[in-house]
């Protein structure tokens, strides 16, 4: 009999090539994170077409636009920026992944590959008092997004990051197929804000944005916040 | 313990033309079977834009015709929103006491501030003033009652001398309350002598250090009103059928459907952070605890002190709700119609028959007598 290879399953590094993995495996700790993050009432025909069947809208619909700084983390210093969709899972308030945008190749496979965040490469920038950044992709700015004004200061105990849902997939190479593995995962984000303050946000796409489908309607508020946090295994996978 | 009924007057999808008629129609039933079988008292909520949830937006009209159909069961503005972008404090004044006049002394005057974006929002309130609000509002309103003339200059609203009319018909006018979601507005029902009125879904347990520190506040309160009110409602679900099986099938429908319809709306502190909510209020009451520990009671939606089950299981849990001092409990009886209407009627039957004889109904009035 030919010799077999004895690299095991359970031996296998977490993510492929076997040998050198791009990145470290979760939980990733991310002291000292920045983030804006606005929130603002959207578009009901948006939200219903952009997220599975699992989930279910609120009442009004809102979405999420997130930019945030990692200075210190596994893989050195990055900037990514999220736009969620405000949904519920059953009776719980969650914050679906719709379109992400990083600076760092490592964090885009990283994101991509093991959380099944929807990044692409883009540039991603948030100001050093953290109130306002922009989003750009490789076409230009998509998104603008500001605290509003100088905003007040917040006690940070009242900061609240819901849990984030994302869509991990791996592609069908069979022909007449989609998907190999659709899940839905969720991520459940230990945060610890320190400071934070709050401004009534103001989210702006230029004409021809990609994330121009989550349209600001009706701007609810913004927290600019300094925290420590992790991006985690995740909580729970479900099927699609 | 005395008894009460609640409506929300939710509307489940998918909506007919004549849904929201049969869910009115229905809870008036409901109302009119609950006054002759002995309950005391029948409250409706004020709330906007809350789809399926409740579509009880104008709770005057729906208590003028509960009103005009009973003759002895008091009705409750569970609660009326008193912010001046929702109603001008007048408005609410003379709302309530020509309810008052109407049903011959028998307004339950609940107040309140909303919990929800959905509704703040929408009436581009701020909900960091809201309690301020609520509190400039609730001072005014009796005085606007009693007083021959009644002028104001506040921070969200003034007027000049004016008589606000007409007078209500329970003098000096009707036992005042305010919703209670949290242990910081028990306190504050209690510092300012108004009644207690839970709406948060929760188990005794829950509410018992609540009650203790109301009851222990109110002894010192400055009232706002004429008299002190002092009294706490609990809130819980009713389905009482022949057997705890029967009752469960239903009763977990019940309580299902409300919290799922509940966690679709946006509380204040979902989406803006701020000192003003830093509780989620109603919604979120059925939510099992965190790190899969099952719920006081069970597992699922069913929380010990609920009044779900055979009239014999009710009974018990409501002996729990009895000894932690509540002096009523108020009772959700349906959630968008997913009980037949029939049943609820019939669960109504069950309970004044063999869960109302069984459980004290001696009640702290308010002092001095209101009627």
């Amino acid at each position: 009999m030919p010799d077999q290879g004895t690299l095991t399953e359970a031996s296998v590094a977490h993510t492929s090539p076997v040998l050198a993995p791009l990145y470290p495996p979760p939980p990733w700790k991310l002291p000292g994170a920045r983030i804006l993050r606005a929130v603002f009432e959207t578009d009901k025909e948006a939200v219903l077409s952009n997220v599975p069947p699992k989930l279910t809208r609120s009442s009004p619909p809102y979405g999420l636009v997130s930019i945030e700084h990692y200075a210190d983390s596994p893989i050195g210093e990055f900037s990514l920026a999220h736009q969620f969709i405000g949904c519920r899972a059953g009776f719980f308030v969650r914050a679906f992944a719709l379109q992400s945008v990083v600076d760092s190749p490592v964090a885009l496979s990283a994101l991509r590959e093991v959380w099944g965040f929807p990044c692409v490469p883009g540039k991603v920038t948030l100001a050093a008092d953290g109130k306002s950044g922009s989003v750009e992709g490789e076409r230009g700015v998509i998104c603008n997004l500001a605290l509003g004004g100088e905003g007040e200061e917040l006690a940070p105990d009242l900061v609240r990051f819901d849990p984030i849902l994302t869509l991990r997939l791996a592609p069908s190479l069979q022909e007449g197929t989609t998907h190999d593995l659709i899940q839905l995962v969720q991520v459940d984000a230990e945060v610890e804000a320190y400071t934070a303050r709050r401004g009534k946000g103001e989210v702006t796409y230029p004409d021809g944005s990609d994330w121009s489908i989550l349209a600001c309607r009706n701007p609810i508020s913004a927290v600019s916040s300094v925290v420590d946090t992790e991006l985690p295994l995740a909580r729970f996978v479900m099927p699609y | 313990m005395k008894f009460g009924i609640f409506h929300e007057l939710s509307v489940g999808k998918p909506w007919r033309p004549e849904s929201e008629s049969e869910v009115y129609h229905n809870a008036l039933e409901q109302v009119v079977l609950a006054d002759k079988l002995g309950f005391d008292q029948s409250w409706a909520v004020e709330h906007h834009f809350l789809e399926e949830y409740s579509h009880c937006s104008a709770p005057e009209v729906f208590l003028s015709a509960a009103a005009a159909r009973t003759e002895r069961i008091r009705l409750g503005h569970g609660v009326m929103m008193v912010l001046p972008p929702f109603n001008h404090p007048i408005r609410c004044a003379e709302r309530a006491a020509a309810l008052d006049i109407i049903s011959k002394g028998r307004l339950e005057f609940g107040t309140g501030r909303s919990a929800t974006w959905t509704e703040l929002g929408g009436f581009r309130c701020e909900p960091d003033d809201t309690k301020e609000m609520w509190d400039e509002a609730v001072r005014a309103i009796p005085k606007m009652w009693t007083g021959e003339r009644f002028s104001h200059q506040g921070k969200y609203f003034s007027m000049p001398e004016r008589p606000v009319i007409p007078r209500p018909y329970q003098k000096p006018h009707p036992p005042m309350w305010v919703a209670v979601s949290s242990p910081e507005t028990a306190i504050q029902a209690a510092e300012r002598g108004i009644g207690c009125l839970g709406v948060s879904i929760g188990s005794p347990g829950e509410y018992e250090s609540r009650v203790k520190d109301y009851r222990r506040v109110i002894k010192d309160c400055d009232p706002i009103g004429e008299f002190v009110n002092e009294q706490v409602n609990g809130v819980t679900f009713l389905y009482v059928d022949e057997t705890d099986e029967e009752a469960q099938a239903y009763g977990t429908k019940l309580a299902y459907t409300f919290a799922h319809l509940a966690a679709h709306l946006i509380g204040i502190s979902t989406v803006y952070p701020t000192p003003a909510y830093k509780t989620p209020g109603l919604l979120f009451g059925l939510r099992a605890p965190a790190g899969g520990e099952k719920a006081p009671g069970g597992g699922g939606v069913i929380r010990e002190g609920m009044g779900i089950g055979s009239p014999e299981a009710v009974i018990k849990n409501l002996k729990m709700w009895e000894d932690i001092g509540v002096d009523r409990m108020v009772f959700i009886i349906n959630t968008a119609e997913q009980i037949p209407q029939e049943k609820v009627l019939r669960s109504l039957e069950l309970f004044a028959e063999h869960v109302m004889p069984a459980l004290d109904k001696s009640v702290r009035e308010p002092a001095p007598a209101a009627r």
